[in-house]
């Protein structure tokens, strides 16, 4: 009970001073910007940690909103040159405002009507991206896109850039913590367990339902601006089906009723992309290989988790930790 | 004094008139009990009373407010709490956590405060852990409180729910065949339970096949048979009412056949 207890507060501590010294050992700026990527994926899938590991609603179309947040922090700074922290607040807000508007109707219909509406709305949006040339540049993309600021402080070495990210997805994960912790996080849950029982509890299924949808889609908008501002660029291919599935897929193999786990599942899918970078002596044939089939791999973990670890990485961890109590 | 009026109550499904033109009293302080053979419409009326199913016709005075049209949360805020045939626990949440959500109906704090721990979320918070503590000690299963409800036994499950719905802090408490599934133990024990409950003040509804159980415990008792009330009495006047006798026969015979 006590050594559960002392592991629950050092682990926290232990990844907090491991991923606070990254950029003091890792040197080389392309490493950086992949553990700046991972970052920003971490930022999105706590949202959906939330979302489906929590409340158990699935989406299939965040890259949507990852967009959205992308394309309205290219705007707000190129076009309209607003202060950097303006347009990144305003980026998470209209993916909030997104979310309100695709959750509001689909989640008061009974059953899978949100994972059809999320899908039906990526695919629009990924559509929109490119047809929408005047605002979003189409095919082509949208470049030119400044360096996060703080105020007057321009951040624009990798190592900095680094940290602001990773500081976001702190103030994230300690926000989601208390949520989860706390009685919107025994409404999630609740209504994950058996809405009939929430029901009788009086908790408002919808309510919390379209509360925790907005909140994902805020952190996936928060997400997609730190993205374009971080490589200055986006373009309609990123934000499609197979990112929303590989989003999925992190949460999903992070496991359920978790925030470690889908942070860990995070981190660890962006960096299977990178393999070549990760380790050096790898073949060139073995990277290129895993990296073409990276969609299959993603796949792959959803139905491996699914069929033989429903609860993913974070049920196993506590399975261990169960066993290990009882011994 | 009259708590609940159940005045001329129909539900339809399709061609099946599943409660017909039923109409009773629950008085305050009693437990009531609702029994009558298999598809007699004993669980419709229930949802029908909760919100859960919007009857047909008839009216639902709750302490005098019309309870029909209103969705389940707002029948709990009113102040009448259900239990479910199946128990409808949150298996990966502990017993403790479980009664936790049961003091949602009466919490306001969401997202914002919560995200920020300020102390308004926090003293929330600890209310319901103080009043799961309390209402688990009330009913004698404190011992349960850290047990994931997935572990929990058939007879502590049904427990946990009945002090899940107390915590909703009800009136008037519904329980949908509360015996169901358990051993003559467990349910000397649920006995006890509802008699502590019923003595806290708060009036019992309550749906159960256990005839010992229901003939022990309920002060009145409205028999249902295909979705009609035919008799409604205190327990030794239903024991010899003929209406009943042949309704609960004719059951008998149609499973023997």
């Amino acid at each position: 009970m006590m050594r559960g207890r002392t592991l629950r507060v050092l682990a926290p501590l232990a990844a907090l001073v491991i991923v606070a010294v990254v950029p003091l050992v890792v040197t080389d700026r392309f490493l950086l910007k992949i553990f700046t990527f991972a970052g920003i994926n971490a930022l999105v899938v706590t949202g959906l940690a939330l979302l489906f590991g929590y409340a158990g609603q699935v989406s299939l179309g965040h890259a949507a909103f990852v967009g959205l947040g992308a394309y309205t922090c290219a705007f707000c700074t190129v076009r309209l040159e607003w202060p950097w922290l303006l347009a990144f607040v305003v980026s998470g807000a209209l993916a909030a405002v997104g979310g309100l508007v695709l959750a509001l109707p689909s989640l008061r219909l009974k059953g899978h009507y949100l994972a059809m509406a999320t899908l039906g709305f990526g695919l629009l949006m990924t559509l929109a991206f490119v047809e929408a040339e005047p605002i979003t540049g189409g095919v082509d993309g949208f470049g030119g896109i400044p360096f996060p600021a703080l105020g007057p402080i321009e951040i624009r070495e990798a190592s900095s850039l680094y940290w602001l990210v990773w500081a976001i997805v702190g103030i994230a994960l300690v926000a989601a913590f208390n949520v989860t912790s706390m009685r919107p996080g025994r409404a999630m849950r609740a209504l994950h367990g058996s809405e009939l029982g929430a029901q009788a509890c009086g908790v408002d299924i919808v309510g919390v339902k379209v509360r925790t949808f907005v909140v994902s889609a805020l952190l996936a908008g928060l997400a997609g601006a730190l993205y374009a501002s971080v490589v200055g660029f986006v373009s309609p291919s990123v934000f499609t089906l197979t990112a929303s599935i590989a989003f999925l897929a992190m949460a999903v193999l992070g496991g359920t009723g978790s925030l470690a786990g889908p942070l860990a599942a995070a981190v660890l899918l962006t960096l299977i992309q990178y393999l070549d970078a990760l380790i050096p002596g790898i073949p060139r044939a073995t990277a290129q290989t895993l990296q073409s089939y990276q969609e299959d791999i993603y796949g792959l973990a959803i139905v491996l988790v699914v069929v033989f670890a429903p609860g993913g990485l974070a049920s196993m961890w506590r399975r261990r930790a169960r066993g290990g109590q009882a011994s | 004094m009259t708590l609940l009026q159940v005045r001329n109550v129909t539900k339809r499904f399709g061609g099946l008139t599943a409660v017909d033109d039923v109409s009773f009293d629950v008085f305050e302080g009693t437990i009531k009990a609702l029994i009558g053979p298999n598809g007699a419409g004993k669980s419709t009326l229930f949802n029908a009373l909760t919100g859960f199913d919007r009857p047909d016709h008839g009216s639902v005075l709750f302490d005098g407010a019309e309870l029909v049209g209103r969705r389940p949360r707002d029948t709990v805020r009113a102040g009448v709490a259900r239990t479910f045939q199946n128990t409808q626990l949150f298996d990966e949440m502990t017993a403790g956590e479980n009664v936790m959500v049961g003091r949602q109906a009466h919490q306001s704090r969401g997202f914002a405060t919560a995200m920020l721990r300020l102390p308004v979320a926090i003293a929330e918070d600890r209310e319901a852990r103080d009043e799961a503590g309390r209402l688990l000690r009330l009913i004698g299963i404190e011992e349960w409180l850290d047990t994931p409800a997935a572990d929990l036994p058939a007879g502590i499950r049904r427990l946990v729910e009945i002090a899940r719905a107390l915590a909703t802090k009800p009136r008037l408490l519904l329980l949908d065949e509360p015996a169901a599934g358990l051993n003559t133990t467990e349910t000397r024990e649920l006995v006890q339970t509802l008699f502590r409950v019923r003595d806290t003040g708060i009036t019992v509804g309550i749906v159960e096949h256990d005839m010992g159980l229901v003939m022990d415990v309920s002060d009145e008792i409205v028999v249902l048979d295909r979705g009609r009330k035919i008799a409604e009495g205190p327990p030794r006047m239903i024991q010899k009412d003929p209406a009943v006798i042949a309704a609960y026969l004719g059951e008998e015979a149609d499973e023997d056949a």
